[in-house]
């Protein structure tokens, strides 16, 4: 397993100085940078743009830069944004607890719901709840996010039963300890189900194949023969071996913790870093930009070994030499 | 396991329904603004930096307005300077001097008084070529910075190399304390100074509100300074709220939503919000009025920068046409502005004629005839100048080229796209064809800044009180001069007049007689067509009837110290 982990971890240099170079190519590359922005104020004259780009390093080239910010990235010093000019670190940091506790809920909403869900539509295919339950799966991944987002939000307007939007009160900080986690909360379950439902959809129809899959396989129906009763052949046997993809899975929701969804937070005006990456990829804030796709690239990979880890551990049939085909 | 299923729902449920009765526990009612004298507003982003002098973004200057002041405010309603910080200022005859006396009695946050030491110490950070601000370029006269000095603690005097009017539109510039910002200035570290990740209390300014709180993406809290200099009429203290929010909220739909749920108090609806806010009104408790015309101008740019055109050897016959008096007076009569008004403002803008705003009231020309909207009379002129309909249906040039170019703007603006669209309607209607492609922002910056890569675009800029402000734009040596930037000397005589008249308009120091030289410069626009105008916004206010002393303008709100809530 050693000799698997520092393989793994070898791979992982080249994959994240490539990631990043092509990352920093396009930023680079595509036609105007972020003073382009400040180009069309008719307060701003020439000057003022050629000597922010003189201190922003805009004249020097490509490669040059690239190797400068790397070096720096190895020193974990991810470089100033150049539209607020406050470090990245303390900018993605700001921002960090809440995407994660929002992910994370939603997360933990989708699969607590898919996957005992999953398993009453495979057992019942066919059935009634079968048929309801797939349709309301099929709405939930039809529905944009954005536009779900903003029905909730006009659904809280009109009944006046949830916060529209936001991730906490004006007040917040003068709340007692008990009432702050209550007003997290409260802000919490529209975001949470809005984030939660197209994922949960899927998950539920991933469940459900699987077993479907499982159920009629010739180990199964030995289970059967051999007199366990059909509660201890699911649960036991055929979920057990119905996990596979999802172990894989969360291992890759690893990376999603901290990537956020920026039009959900957009429309539901919630702290995120997914807002934060948007407005920095489009007014090509390239360092901002920068910081996040390593942060991305670095939990992606972290959670893909942790996803094949996980999978030895669970599934016998798997061994180190077979995932580190790669 | 029917029953393991079972169980495993009820506690879902039952997890599900104590969430919801512990977060009842903070519903609380929205509507406590008036009982604790906050006013609530709303802004679409984050703050970018505290410092005032970067500050290049409106949210940023929406965060720190309330801060700081400058030696002369511009009365909004008025649209002249008023004393703030500085209490009277005289100007020399010759007027090549003017000396500002400042207030006695204003200190900073900290207790420390404000001094000339300050009004020096904010001219030398803004022209300090290290520290790229937007600032100094007003501050500059024929691009040499101002001389200044300080005669006593209270007296600062500004000598000029010539007379410049402009000056006492710029003269508003945020004054910073010294004491406060030195070192960091000394240490080269000034750009990095009061960035977002600054502690609320080390924002020292000297404005009505200090800085209570920021929460990223969420709200900034103002809190009202107790020790302000102002006073009322009767000698009452000043601001009146006692504190201010501005929360923020990215997505204008939701901004409405949480307007329309009384968490905002007062709100700038968009146009199609206006009659259903109206119809409203009185179950939200909300007065829905008109403050006046939009102050900046949206236009059609024609590109006639020669090197566009030039390939090969070979001129693009689109600079003829864009050159020609005749086909540009056309195409000033097929531009269906109603259509525009009725589908993309919902009937609430009216045409623009002149380039500078209406709601400029001294440096508007009000004596310009708009070229009306009349198809007929655009195919007439078009054929008497040598562009007829061919066969085919299309307009054709006289050597028989097919008159067809590009149309572009910038994305994520739907009332910019339909303008456009029915713009190419209209011409298409003449047989002129027209490719219309939105462009993302910086793309469309480049094309406009760097490779002059394009035909026709429609633009905007915000208007300001100062025409001299718009310099850049007018002068034939202007980089923003968008239909053949940076001229080494003007191609045309109409282009020279222009940048004489410029010139003229900032020495003459009386508004109404500075305006007559303005007033040309607009009957110039309007007669040679670089830009063809299209309309502008009828700008709307909604607040709350609760809120008293709101007097809102076009140009900001007027004496915005005297807001409160009704107390009842």
């Amino acid at each position: 397993m050693l000799r698997f982990l520092v393989n793994r971890l070898l791979n992982m240099i080249p994959l994240l100085i490539g990631i990043t170079f092509l990352s920093f190519c396009v930023m680079s590359l595509v036609p105007g940078d972020y003073l382009s922005s400040l180009k069309l104020n008719p307060q701003i004259s020439p000057e003022v743009i050629r000597q922010m780009e003189a201190q922003f390093g805009f004249d020097q080239p490509l490669l040059l830069r690239y190797g400068k910010w790397l070096w720096e990235a190895l020193h974990l010093n991810f470089g100033v944004s150049l539209a607020f000019r406050v470090s990245v670190t303390e900018l993605i940091a700001a921002r960090a607890l809440n995407t994660v506790i929002l992910s994370a809920s939603s997360m933990a909403f989708s699969w607590m719901l898919a996957i005992p869900i999953g398993i009453i539509v495979a057992v019942r295919q066919n059935s009634i709840w079968d048929r309801v339950l797939s349709f309301l799966a099929f709405l939930g991944m039809s529905v944009p996010n954005f536009f779900l987002a903003f029905l909730m939000m006009y659904l809280a307007l009109k009944t006046g039963w949830f916060p529209i939007g936001g991730t906490f009160s004006v007040d917040y900080a003068s709340l007692g300890g008990v009432d702050k986690i209550a007003d997290r909360i409260n802000h919490l379950i529209l975001p949470v189900f809005v984030l939660g439902a197209a994922g949960m959809a899927g998950l539920m129809r991933l469940m459900r194949s699987q077993i479907l899959e499982i159920k009629n396989a010739d180990y199964v129906r030995t289970a059967r023969a051999k007199g366990l009763s059909e509660r201890i052949v699911i649960y036991k046997h055929v979920l057990r071996n119905a996990l596979n993809p999802f172990v894989t899975m969360a291992g890759y929701s690893l990376a999603n913790l901290l990537g956020g969804a920026a039009l959900v937070e957009a429309v539901m005006n919630l702290q995120g870093l997914g807002l934060l990456l948007l407005d920095a990829v489009r007014s090509l804030d390239i360092y901002l930009v920068m910081g996040s796709v390593l942060m991305g690239a670095v939990l992606l990979l972290v959670g893909n070994l942790l996803a094949d880890l996980a999978l030895v551990a669970v599934d016998p049939r798997v061994d180190f030499s077979s995932i580190s085909s790669q | 396991m029917a029953q393991k299923l079972r169980c495993a729902l009820v506690a879902g449920a039952s997890i599900i329904a104590a969430t919801m009765l512990v977060a009842c526990r903070v519903n609380r009612p929205a509507n406590q603004h008036a009982q604790s004298q906050t006013l609530y507003t709303a802004t679409t982003s984050d703050p970018r930096t505290y410092n005032p002098i970067i500050v290049t973004d409106t949210a940023s200057g929406e965060a720190v307005r309330r801060l700081f002041e400058g030696l002369l405010d511009i009365n909004p309603k008025t649209t002249l300077p008023e004393p703030e910080l500085a209490e009277r200022w005289e100007i020399a005859p010759d007027a090549k001097s003017i000396t500002f006396h400042l207030r006695r009695d204003v200190k900073w946050f900290d207790g420390v008084p404000l001094t000339s030491r300050d009004v020096l110490f904010s001219l030398r950070v803004i022209y300090d070529p290290k520290i790229p601000n937007s600032i100094a370029s007003s501050l500059m006269i024929d691009d040499k910075p101002l001389a200044a000095d300080a005669i006593d603690d209270y007296t600062v005097r500004f000598k000029l190399a010539r007379p410049f009017a402009p000056l006492l539109y710029a003269v508003g510039f945020p004054i910073i304390p010294e004491h406060v910002l030195n070192e960091q200035y000394q240490n080269g570290r000034f750009n990095q100074t009061w960035g977002v990740d600054t502690a609320a209390d080390n924002m020292v300014g000297s404005g009505p509100y200090r800085l209570a709180q920021f929460v990223p993406s969420q709200s900034l809290q103002f809190l009202r300074y107790t020790n302000y200099w102002m006073k009322d009429e009767q000698g009452g203290q000043l601001p009146r709220l006692r504190s201010q929010t501005v929360l923020i909220v990215p997505d204008l739909n939701t901004a409405y939503l949480r307007f329309q749920s009384g968490q905002i108090d007062v709100y700038s609806p968009r146009a199609k919000e206006v009659n259903d806010l109206r119809e409203k009104a009185k179950q939200l408790d909300i007065t829905v009025e008109e403050i006046g015309i939009d102050t900046g101008s949206m236009f059609f740019a024609f590109n006639r920068n020669p090197r566009h055109y030039l390939k090969n050897g070979v001129t693009d016959p689109k600079l003829k046409w864009f050159t020609d008096l005749k086909f540009m007076r056309a195409l000033a009569h097929s531009i269906d502005k109603t259509s525009m008004i009725d589908l993309a403002y919902y009937g609430l803008a009216e045409p623009a004629v002149a380039e500078i705003s209406p709601a400029n009231k001294i440096f508007h020309n009000p004596n310009l005839k708009d070229y009306e909207f009349d198809p007929r009379l655009a195919a007439e002129l078009l054929e008497k100048a040598g562009y007829r309909l061919a066969k085919s249906g299309q307009r054709v040039d006289a050597q028989g080229n097919r008159i067809e170019f590009s149309l572009t703007t910038n994305t994520g603006n739907p009332e910019r796209e339909q303008l456009c669209a029915i713009f190419k309607q209209d011409l298409e209607d003449l047989g002129i064809k027209v490719n219309y492609r939105p462009l993302e922002f910086t793309t469309l910056v480049e094309k406009l800044d760097s490779t002059f890569d394009w035909d026709v675009v429609l633009m905007g800029f915000t208007g300001t009180i100062e025409p001299n402000n718009g310099s850049n734009v007018l002068r034939s040596s202007g980089n923003l001069h968008l239909w053949d930037p940076r001229q080494p000397k003007p191609a045309t005589k109409w282009e020279a007049d222009i940048d004489r008249l410029l010139e003229a308009g900032t020495a003459e120091m009386e508004p109404h007689k500075r305006a007559k030289f303005y007033w040309r410069i607009q009957e110039i626009l309007h007669e040679q067509l670089p830009l063809l105008e299209t309309v502008r916004q009828i700008r709307y206010t909604a607040y709350k009837n609760s809120l008293q002393n709101y007097q809102p303008t076009v140009w900001g709100t007027y004496r915005q110290e005297l807001m409160q809530f009704r107390s009842d």
